[in-house]
């Protein structure tokens, strides 16, 4: 006979990590541990079900709120500016090189471009990514608006860029304008 | 202002450091200059017209799209013929390529010089050499120079995709070429 489990007093997961991730370093703290005891007093009086409904549906309605904070503080509009510098103009600008370089090719070639300028690309993004990243310590949480332009600028990139790239160089692409969003010189000083 | 002069600083010196790298490259001995070559199993008289044909050369030399004849059309030294390239890189556009025979001597050798105001000049050499058993070996050997500073300073990148256009190209002719003599005749 199967013992009767007893339902953890735990937010939904997904739900508490979409908080953390909409709401800035600074609010993100707050606003969850004002959730977490809410859903704890429903929790008792309610149930889990209707406890984690609740939960879900106020990190559903305070998203809005949480976005047009985070952009008033400018955290958004730094994070585009950077994917746009380190990500975004300097595929372009390669793009562009690529195509002059091609275009010279005395009897044309086609958009199908070397393995060699594929991989200067990527160490272009992460140089360039590096070259004009945040150099404050950061964490995943804070990471989150820098990863999703980057991602955004790099799809842009390829999408702009004529001929069809190969799937491992995109992956590779995403990957490189990402992971400056992790890392910066100065993040040993968070321990 | 530290992190803005490093920003500043990486910005310059990279494009910087590819200028000094590319112009030490320019230097080199053989600097445009782009040479493949294959082994096709046909004679070399068999291999001739696809040289000199349009409908054929259009056959195997990608991005050609047209190929007029100039006012001096006959066959030999002094002919003249406009390929028409199509350039995806420069969106799509159509190239006119003026090419003159400057050394004729079939069914062994044939040399174009091509000349774009502005743009590049230089010959494109095809040498075939009987290697006996109804084999035969082309050369394609092209040497040109760029007019702009900028495809000046990109030759050492320009060059080496050259060659792979080249060897790709040579690579169909062997496949139209053995194609059309196991062909029914």
């Amino acid at each position: 006979m199967k013992a009767a489990r007893k339902p953890a007093l735990q937010p939904p997961r997904a739900a508490e990590w979409l908080l953390l991730a909409l709401a800035g370093d600074p609010d993100a703290e707050f606003v969850a541990g004002d959730l977490a005891e809410n859903f704890g007093c429903l929790f008792a009086r309610r149930g889990g079900r209707a406890a984690c409904r609740w939960y879900v549906w106020q990190v559903v309605r305070s998203a809005p709120a949480l976005l047009s904070l985070r952009m008033r503080s400018g955290e958004l509009t730094g994070a585009v500016l950077r994917a746009t510098l380190g990500v975004l103009l300097p595929l372009v600008a390669l793009d562009r090189l690529w195509r002059f370089v091609y275009s010279q090719i005395p009897l044309k070639d086609g958009v199908e471009r070397d393995p060699a300028m594929l991989l200067a690309n990527i160490l272009f993004v992460l140089l360039c990514s590096w070259a004009v990243g945040r150099q404050e310590p950061r964490t995943p949480r804070r990471a989150g608006p820098d990863v999703v332009a980057a991602l955004v600028a790099a799809a842009l990139a390829v999408r702009v860029a004529v001929g069809a790239a190969p799937a491992a160089y995109i992956v590779c692409l995403l990957l490189s304008a990402a992971a400056n969003s992790f890392w910066s010189p100065r993040r040993r000083k968070l321990r | 202002m530290k992190w803005v002069l490093r920003i500043v600083a990486i910005l310059v010196a990279l494009p910087l450091m590819g200028a000094v790298v590319l112009l030490a490259m320019g230097q080199r001995s053989g600097a445009g200059r782009s040479h493949a070559s294959i082994e096709i199993q046909a004679p070399p008289e068999h291999i001739w017209p696809w040289l000199e044909d349009s409908a054929r050369l259009k056959q195997w030399v990608s991005w050609l799209v047209e190929v007029r004849d100039g006012p001096h059309a006959a066959p030999g030294a002094g002919a003249q013929r406009v390929f028409v390239m199509r350039d995806d890189n420069n969106g799509g556009a159509l190239m006119e390529i003026p090419f003159t025979i400057s050394d004729y001597a079939p069914p062994a050798h044939v040399t174009f010089h091509a000349e774009v105001a502005g743009s590049f000049k230089g010959d494109e050499v095809y040498r075939l050499t009987a290697l006996g058993n109804g084999r035969t070996r082309l050369d394609q050997v092209g040497q040109y120079q760029y007019q702009m500073w900028i495809a000046r300073l990109m030759e050492p990148l320009i060059t080496p995709q050259a060659e792979k256009k080249m060897r790709a190209d040579l690579t169909r002719l062997k496949q139209a070429v053995e194609q059309s003599e196991t062909a029914p005749r």
